[in-house]
């Protein structure tokens, strides 16, 4: 059943080797690590070791990170603050950015929406070295990785909060991830600033910090080896997790039917994003949900403002009856043919009572 | 041409009842098409998916009203 890997929604447990840290880090990292006293140095010193090692996985330099208390400050910090004061100067973005970019880019005062392809795939413009390019390296739904952004004559923002492991492009100025993508500890982000130099810090500041404090040292600490266990888990689980993915395709396109699967084959294989036509997904979760199996859904019905995922939408993919599926470590082929034998009596179920 | 009036329904029910629409008017047929009224935000979006889905040509022709041709 789904509860051996907390479900297939995108939520998923805290690492057990990260549980046992977490507590012991909340005993040991209590102190204030600026400050000169011996238990704020040896906390002080234990952050830099977690910063080395998040480094090392992310393969981005020590120097160039900073913990975040709260995920959403970096997209204002990583993109708000790389816009070039030059007035002509343009924010590019694709339409099936998060909504907290989305959410910049309207307030922004030149914006340029890009569109997507049935896959979520965009023509990266080449722009002028004063613009900016805000992308995800992996779409937090569908699992579409970006296409290649070398042409880009600016400056880049990478959105990788959904997928820790996605390759970066070869050059960018300022890098967005979240500890929960590697199931480490909720309420913790990792921002990059590779290009000090041309950044401004956005937020009301006195000083010359690049983020605010305000994070919690055991989440990062307990992050640290969260990432560890996460990519050695993942190292001898990536060819399974594309085998699991192609059983899900070929049992929700032939034994189901009538569906249309936004994932494209070549993105992040643990992400499927897939719509049954003719089928009330609000209906079809709460079902599952009682048969044990917890999904997410981007359809209107089952959004607090009933609005239809602005993702499937941009992409031309149908955004009612959609269930999005993550293959979560531990999962075996058997869990998820239970779950899909399950979804298929819940959407014929649904389908012939319309 | 016949009217389909889906008004102050949610999704999936506009593509539902349109379906059902197509499946139970045997004559629907070109030069036939469905002129379908519906103020959902997803009506349009599924439309086009559900266009390509099925092979059936649909057309926005303002806010709220959508043509659906025969095949």
């Amino acid at each position: 059943m789904g509860s051996v890997t907390g479900g297939f929604t995108s939520e998923s447990p805290l690492h057990p080797a990260a549980r046992e840290i977490l507590i012991e880090a909340i005993d040991r990292g209590w102190a204030d690590p600026s400050k000169i006293h011996q238990p704020s140095r040896e906390l002080a010193l234990l952050l830099e070791e977690s910063k080395t090692l998040i480094a090392g996985h992310l393969k981005v330099e020590a120097g160039s990170l900073h913990f975040l208390g709260e995920r959403n400050l970096g997209y204002l910090l990583g993109i708000s603050g790389l816009r070039s004061p030059a007035t002509e100067s343009t924010l590019f973005y694709p339409t099936t950015s998060r909504s907290e970019v989305i959410a910049i880019a309207e307030a922004d005062r030149l914006a340029s929406a890009i569109s997507v392809d049935l896959d979520g795939s965009f023509i990266c413009p080449v722009g002028g070295e004063d613009d900016l390019l805000a992308a995800a390296a992996t779409n937090v739904e569908t699992g579409a990785y970006s296409p290649d952004l070398s042409n880009f004559q600016g400056r880049i923002f990478i959105d990788a909060t959904a997928d820790p492991l996605a390759s970066l492009p070869a050059r960018f100025s300022s890098a967005l991830w979240e500890s929960s993508s590697w199931s480490g500890p909720q309420g913790l982000s990792i921002f990059s600033l590779q290009e000090r130099q041309s950044w401004r810090n956005p937020l009301p500041h006195l000083d010359h910090e690049i983020v605010p404090g305000g994070f919690n040292p055991a989440l990062a600490i307990a992050s640290a080896v969260a990432f560890d266990a996460y990519v050695k888990d993942w190292n001898s689980r990536a060819s399974s997790t594309l085998i699991l993915n192609e059983c899900l395709r070929s049992f929700i396109s032939d034994e189901i039917g009538d569906v249309d699967i936004a994932s494209p084959k070549t993105g992040a294989p643990h992400f499927l994003s897939f719509s049954f036509l003719y089928v009330d997904a609000q209906q079809l979760v709460d079902r599952m949900s009682r048969l044990g199996f917890d999904l997410d859904s981007g359809s209107a019905c089952t959004s607090a403002n009933l609005e239809p995922s602005h993702v499937l939408a941009a992409m031309g993919r149908l955004t009612h009856g959609n269930v999005r599926v993550r293959l979560h470590s531990g999962l075996t082929k058997n869990d998820l043919l239970e779950m899909l034998t399950a979804l298929k009596i819940v959407v014929e179920d649904l389908r012939s009572n319309r | 041409m016949i009217d389909l009036n889906c008004m102050g329904e949610r999704c999936p029910l506009p593509i539902i009842h349109l379906a059902q629409l197509i499946r139970d008017t045997p004559n629907f047929a070109k030069p036939c098409t469905i002129t379908l009224l519906s103020d959902d935000t997803a009506t349009w979006p599924d439309l086009q998916a559900w266009s390509r889905m099925t092979g059936y040509e649909v057309h926005k022709i303002d806010e709220l009203t959508f043509e659906i041709l025969a095949k």
